[in-house]
């Protein structure tokens, strides 16, 4: 049985005057215990909605269908009030800690430890000490515990913010854009700490990022979205070698910029807007296969491998279409 | 160390700002239209002997800037010269009056803080909902009401439940200090509930606004993320963030407290610094409104360090 | 992450907002706020009977035309007061010039408070210090006290009065205007490269005069309640010109001539009212600009109403 377990996660946002914004629709996501997964595609395609919903930690214009089995249980089952059981303890989360995420007026070390008293994992010298612990685990001075976030740097507000997720054991850690607004050498180094500690400690990752070689140096298996769907999931080598997903393709066979910064922008148009419904396939009119059954019907998620699932309408004429990607090749 | 530099940059601003006041203060009444006499001395219609004298005897006769030395130099003594109306020094007036505003202002202002923070909080808690369009609406009321036509209405309202005016009951003779007390303590609730309803919409706006601000910040997520209550992540994360920009609001706010309960004072014939001032315009005693105007202006500049410290406190980003 | 909202291509502005066409954002402005368009008609009210209240005044207001403190009634609608003046009359000379005394103050201040603004802001260095320097000093001297002892040496007539409460105010609107031309001038200077020879007068006319506009007319219309209000204080203290008609004069009437102690709350009540219609409205269209100027992107991450449950009606999308 997986560990976590997202499966038909639908979300929508109230736009006021009536109006809907359908940010995420349909998507389904299985993480077994130990593995990184990551979650990849280009701003605005719900990603971030998506690890969020799996927390509960939407804002009150939201509403979810769909289920998260944590551990074989519907953590939504009742929305917030069964969801919020499971925050920290067993899901934590690590935000883009350059920003806003850690609270200026608190000390990292108060920071650290507020989680802990109230999880009742440890509290007054215990946590304290627990919490210099986590801070020299992630590579951070045990002093820092006493300084306030703007007294750090981003690389290192980062590093404390994933010290902070650790603070009660959870078993699986959401990782939002963790090194995006870090430069690069920084980024090297957060993406080397969360591969040690997801295997010293046994974490099971799922990493939202649109930072495709980011995911590529770290994850085992990935999940492509596109507009709020799933376009294609599957091992990362598939992904890159055999993709079967034109946008899939399209963002994986990109020249990666030398210094990784880029996103992917070289695919001309721009997304869909979410606040109407969408009669076909949603990158229809970004793609350069698209043919008949395209932009009415809506591809289904087919298995066209193992653990390789793909929406497009392309994997149902039983031949091979997809040409292998080889850097810069678009058809 | 560079927080030490933020306390004595302020402090020094404020001594600058004293300055300037003080300044001011001798200018203004130097560039009246008018004989210089006339307006110093107070005596009109002086024979030019007298008037020669006058000039001599008030230094009138020296260049403006020995004048001003002097003035600072009296300043420095606490001397702060003699009222018109009574011969009496300015300096014990004052001391008077503002011993009788403090209280009644002080309980206003300490009322309207409590009642804008508690209202703010909650409007923004439930934004968009009844219960947050009426409190902004019953803020935005009072916000609006002029100071002293409140007074006014209350005046009319309460008139039969609470004294008009003054601060004590000039029919209370031979009473113990508790009933004194009792006594200047009904007084006093009128003209603080003026000044407490006044105030209190305006922080309640400040408030809800700051909250509104707060609630939106990523740590507020993450306090959220990590397993709080609700009531605890508003209270631990979300209330002490907002009261920052509302320090700072409240403080510049300062100018209008000192408008409002010079207004009150009017109202309600309450014997405080505002009234002194009121009546100092009225009978154009100049060394009197010189000094409320100094007392005024050095009580805001206080207050406002006094702010900046607390702010200061509040918020370890503070530094230059 | 701030943005929970993902980019929806809706029309999403920029940060330092794009120049909006003058109707487009007029109109959205009227269309998404209801609370402008409340505000901006009660406005326009009031200065249409400012307009026309030579025409519309039923009575002259100097002479006696009933019984003194003649209650509200069919011909005299709002009553009359201590002289048996219409009060129905008087209150629409007053709506005239407390919104000449408003508007003008406001234009002073605007004009001063946008100078000194534009000017430290754009020219920013040695300039920007001094200049800012001076605003700080009148920012923390409290207003009313000052204007009370300008007015009390200057004289009382609506010149003065104007001129006394518009240099009170142009310190807020410096400040406001300073900061958003910093942040413009930045693009400004980037796009139009100063190479080629654009002079600084030209500079500031065509490209950050449009910038700072809209946000200058919404601190415009905070300030005229501002002022307006500060004309009720002076008026009260008896600092106002004794020969005009104001909203400030009605009510210091009624609390100098004793029309609360005979009970008609008729020469009371309606000053005060209008005075605080009239502060609603400037503040809910002044807010509202600002807030169409500066969209609060952030939706709050907590409230009392979380997020909802849907039961999933219609087929998933389940893979093979």
């Amino acid at each position: 049985m997986s560990l976590l377990e997202v499966r038909d996660l639908h979300v929508w946002f109230e736009l006021g005057h009536g109006r809907e914004l359908h940010a995420v629709q349909g998507v389904d996501l299985t993480l077994d215990q130990g593995e990184r997964v990551g979650l990849v595609g280009e701003s605005g395609c719900g990603k971030t909605t998506t690890i969020l919903a799996v927390m509960g930690l939407l804002p009150p214009n939201a509403s979810v269908a769909g289920e998260v089995l944590f551990d074989g249980e519907n953590i939504l089952r009742r929305g917030e009030e069964t969801v919020a059981a499971y925050r920290w303890k067993d899901l934590a989360m690590v935000f883009q800690g350059a920003m806003n995420a850690l609270n200026p007026v608190k000390t990292v070390g108060w920071q650290l430890r507020e989680p802990m008293q109230l999880h009742g994992v440890a509290s007054g010298a215990r946590a304290d000490a627990r919490a210099r612990e986590l801070l020299g685990l992630v590579g951070l001075p045990a002093s820092a515990a006493d300084r306030y976030p703007h007294e750090f740097s981003g690389g290192m507000r980062q590093r404390a913010t994933i010290a902070m997720a650790l603070a009660c054991d959870p078993k699986v850690l959401l990782a939002d854009e963790p090194t995006t607004a870090l430069d690069v050498m920084v980024q090297a180094q957060i993406l080397q700490l969360l591969v040690e500690l997801t295997e010293r400690l046994g974490l099971t990752l799922l990493l939202v990022t649109h930072d495709l070689p980011v995911v590529a140096q770290l994850c085992q298996r990935a999940a492509v979205m596109y507009a709020g769907t799933l376009a294609e999931a599957g091992p990362i080598d598939q992904l890159y070698h055999q993709p079967r997903h034109p946008y899939t393709r399209l963002l994986f066979a990109a020249t990666p910029d030398i210094y990784g910064e880029d996103d992917v922008q070289w695919i001309r148009g721009a997304p869909p807007r979410l606040d109407r419904p969408i009669p076909g396939c949603p990158f229809q009119p970004r793609c350069d296969r698209a043919f008949a059954p395209c932009p009415t019907e809506r591809p289904p998620l087919r298995v066209v491998g193992p653990a390789h699932r793909a929406a497009c309408h392309l994997n149902d004429l039983d031949s091979e279409v997809q040409p292998s990607a080889g850097a810069g090749s678009r058809a | 160390m560079r927080r030490s530099d933020y306390l004595i940059k302020r402090t020094g601003f404020a001594l600058a700002t004293i300055f300037v006041a003080i300044t001011l203060n001798f200018f203004l009444f130097r560039v009246l239209p008018g004989s210089a006499v006339t307006n110093i001395a107070h005596v009109p219609h002086a024979s030019l002997q007298l008037q020669e004298a006058l000039k001599h005897q008030f230094g009138l006769d020296q260049p403006i800037w020995v004048q001003y030395l002097r003035y600072l130099q009296q300043l420095a003594h606490g001397n702060l010269g003699v009222s018109w109306a009574d011969q009496q020094p300015v300096r014990t007036h004052l001391a008077t009056d503002l011993a009788n505003t403090v209280p009644m202002l002080t309980l206003g202002t300490v009322v309207a803080i409590v009642a804008g923070i508690a209202t703010g909080v909650v409007a923004a808690w439930r934004r968009g909902r009844a219960a947050d369009y009426g409190h902004t609406g019953v803020a935005l009321l009072f916000y609006s009401f002029p100071t002293q036509w409140l007074g006014l209405m209350l005046l009319i309202l309460l008139a039969s439940y609470l004294p008009a005016g003054g601060m004590s009951d000039p029919f209370l003779i031979g009473a113990g200090f508790w009933q004194r007390v009792a006594d200047t303590t009904r007084h006093m609730l009128l003209p603080s509930l003026t000044v407490a309803l006044t105030l209190y919409g305006g922080y309640a706006l400040i408030v809800r606004s700051s909250m509104l601000e707060t609630l939106g910040e990523d740590y507020v997520l993450t306090a959220r993320a990590k397993g709080l209550p609700a009531k605890a992540v508003v209270r631990r994360h979300a209330l002490r963030n907002a009261m920052l920009p509302t320090v700072t609001l409240i403080a510049l706010s300062l100018g209008s407290i000192v408008g409002g309960f010079i207004l009150v004072e009017v109202v309600f014939s309450w014997p405080g610094i505002g009234r002194a001032t009121y009546e100092a315009v009225v009978q154009r005693d100049y060394p009197m409104l010189q000094g409320t105007f100094l007392v005024l202006t050095v009580s805001v500049v206080v207050f406002n360090l006094l702010a900046d410290l607390l702010y200061f406190r509040l918020d370890p980003r503070v530094s230059e | 992450m701030s943005a929970v909202l993902p980019e929806t291509g809706l029309g999403a502005e920029g940060e330092v907002g794009p120049r909006p066409s003058r109707v487009g954002f007029m109109r959205r402005l009227f269309r998404e706020r209801p609370s402008a368009l409340v505000g901006g008609a009660l406005l326009l009210l009031f200065l249409l009977v400012a307009l026309l209240s030579k025409w519309i005044e039923p009575y002259p207001i100097d002479a006696q035309v009933g019984p003194v403190f003649g209650p509200p009634s069919a011909s005299h609608w709002f009553g009359l007061d201590d002289s048996g003046y219409d009060m129905t009359s008087l209150l629409i000379e007053g709506t005239k010039v407390s919104l000449i005394v408003g508007l003008a103050a406001t234009l002073v201040s605007m004009v001063i408070g946008g100078g000194v603004g534009i000017a430290a802001g754009y020219f920013g260095g040695g300039v920007d210090t001094a200049l800012m320097r001076v605003t700080d000093y009148f920012l923390v001297i409290p207003d009313i006290p000052l204007m009370i002892v300008l007015a009390a040496l200057f004289g009382s007539s609506l010149f003065n009065i104007v001129l006394v409460i518009g240099i009170i105010l142009w310190t807020g609107t410096a400040r406001v205007i300073r900061a958003q031309v910093k942040s413009v001038r930045q693009r400004v200077y980037v796009d139009r490269a100063a190479s080629l020879g654009a002079g600084h007068l030209r500079l500031i006319v065509r490209h950050i005069l449009p910038q700072v506009a809209p946000l200058l007319i919404a601190n415009t219309v905070l300030t005229v309640a501002v002022a307006i209000f500060d004309e009720t204080a002076l008026s009260f203290l008896g600092l106002g010109d004794p020969t005009k008609v104001t909203w400030g004069s009605i009510i210091e009437h009624a609390f100098d001539r004793s029309a609360i102690s005979v009970g008609a709350w008729w020469t009371l009540v309606p000053a005060g009212l209008c005075v605080s219609v009239l502060t609603i409205a400037c503040y809910l269209l002044g807010q509202a600009i600002e807030d169409a100027l500066n969209p609060r992107l952030k939706v709050a991450h907590l409230s009392a109403r979380g997020f909802r449950l849907r039961p999933l009606v219609g087929a998933g999308r389940r893979a093979l």
